[in-house]
């Protein structure tokens, strides 16, 4: 038995509207879309937002897990050194790295003074991917350009890496890690480290 | 990087070159470990115990001299006469990218930087205000040592010398031939050896740079445990996408055959 060609197109039509009046979140499948949801919120919900610090940093961190692959840039960062840490130092790597980035990000809040955002276009990038173009205008007129690497997953797009001016976020922070793996007394020192920073700029941020 | 030498601090070079010798260079790590060798490749700085050293002196130099400096400079000059500055720096220095672009072929850009002097030097006053910028060709620049990038050339090793910072051996290089050659302030006081025009111009160039990097740098040792190592890896691919001319990277996160190192991490159960 087959359904008709007809009914079928009219069954998939009325689902598509169903999950768009549903979810109304087509932005997550949109690389652009998602990125400028991001900075939208960023700026309203946080940047722009009367609330303190520490509400700001809270609602960073929240935003920060919806939008980017937090533990897919962790694997990134610690490459190699992942596969023979163990289980609970790679967890242990995950809630670090994902506080320093929370404080360090949370830290340069206040100097928001209204700069401009804009997304420029968008390229397939790596498996089912995308490489999101945008500049971040200030009030002097000056740029900067920021690409944002973008993977699909099951809930839609996430921010995997963010690259300011050539400059990755995850390469530099891989290499910075790796050199302090080395250099310093392995997995553990690292994590050690990243305490310590983390603790430093949680006492700056308040 | 600063890409200014003084004139008279050229015989010194020899001495810095003995003292990377006397230092030693970084310990290669053994070729049964593919990620590893991957890893030092990556970071490319075969010199990391003297340009440690360089660093560590470099940092005091910045807290003693440079950053006192620097905050002065940008405190009680307004933002707009800075950019003057900048812009009248660039100017001077065209013929620099003009040569260079033509090293590397590419005559559009060489016209660019003709055209970008000409209508600066006069309608922006000596070069002061970037009027060829508002006219839609912005500022681009173009050095001996991209030009060797671009002629296929390495990078050497990274290099980190105090007051010119993060650079590499190949780049150090064509910052002396860029200097010599091409350098209009050179070819002025050829000769004449005003030293004062030569140290005014190095100073100018030296706080110039330091006030306009100087945000970020500090961003990026607020922000990380090993200040040297995150320094030079920002620096190294913010110095590729120079020698690119801004094109995007050309991914080395997916070398051929290989799964995609942003893969998504399976939950756990």
């Amino acid at each position: 038995m087959t359904i008709s060609r007809r009914t079928f197109a009219g069954l998939s039509a009325s689902f598509v509207a169903l999950s768009k009046a549903a979810f109304a979140q087509d932005w997550r499948n949109s690389p652009t879309g998602l990125v400028e949801k991001f900075a939208e919120k960023g700026i309203t919900d946080i940047l722009g937002a009367n609330i303190t610090q520490r509400e700001k940093t809270d609602r960073f961190r929240v935003l920060f897990k919806d939008f980017f692959d937090i533990p897919s840039i962790g694997r990134f960062v610690l490459a190699r050194f992942a596969r023979a840490a163990t289980p609970e130092e790679n967890d242990k790597f995950a809630s670090l790295f994902e506080d320093v980035i929370v404080y360090t990000w949370s830290r340069r809040f206040g100097e928001y003074k209204g700069q401009s955002f804009k997304v420029k276009d968008s390229s397939a990038d790596g498996d089912d991917g995308a490489l999101v173009n945008s500049d971040i205008v200030g009030n002097d007129g000056q740029s900067f350009a920021v690409a944002w690497r973008l993977r699909k997953r099951e809930t839609g797009f996430r921010v995997v890496d963010v690259i300011i001016e050539g400059v990755s976020m995850a390469i530099t922070y891989r290499q910075e890690y790796a050199t302090i793996i080395q250099q310093a007394a392995g997995i553990a020192g690292l994590l050690a480290q990243m305490q310590k920073q983390v603790d430093d700029l949680k006492a700056k941020v308040g | 990087m600063l890409s200014r030498i003084p004139s008279s601090t050229i015989r010194r070079i020899p001495v810095l070159a003995l003292a990377i010798v006397l230092s030693g260079c970084a310990t290669k790590p053994p070729a049964s470990d593919p990620a590893a060798v991957a890893a030092f490749a990556e970071s490319n700085d075969q010199l990391e115990p003297f340009n440690r050293a360089m660093f560590k002196v470099d940092q005091g130099i910045d807290a003693v001299l440079t950053r006192p400096i620097v905050s002065t400079y940008r405190s009680i000059i307004p933002d707009p006469a800075r950019r003057g500055v900048t812009n009248f720096l660039r100017n001077l220095r065209s013929p620099i990218t003009f040569a260079n672009s033509l090293l590397q072929g590419n005559v559009d850009r060489a016209g660019q930087t003709i055209g970008r002097f000409v209508v600066n030097s006069t309608f922006g006053i000596l070069g002061f205000a970037d009027i060829a910028a508002d006219l839609g060709t912005p500022y681009q620049y173009e050095d001996f040592g991209q030009t060797l990038a671009k002629w296929g050339v390495g990078d050497g090793s990274y290099l980190y010398v105090p007051v010119f910072g993060p650079m590499s051996i190949r780049d150090g290089a064509g910052m002396l031939v860029d200097n010599f050659a091409f350098d209009p302030v050179t070819w002025y006081s050829y000769g004449k050896n005003p030293a004062w025009v030569d140290w005014a111009y190095f100073g100018a160039l030296y706080v110039d740079v330091k006030a306009s990097t100087m945000p970020a740098t500090d961003e990026l040792k607020a922000s990380s445990i090993d200040y040297y190592a995150a320094l030079r890896a920002a620096y190294r691919q913010n110095r590729a996408k120079e020698i690119r001319n801004g094109a995007p990277a050309p991914a080395p996160f997916m070398p051929a055959g290989e799964d995609d190192p942003f893969a998504a991490v399976p939950a756990k159960k």
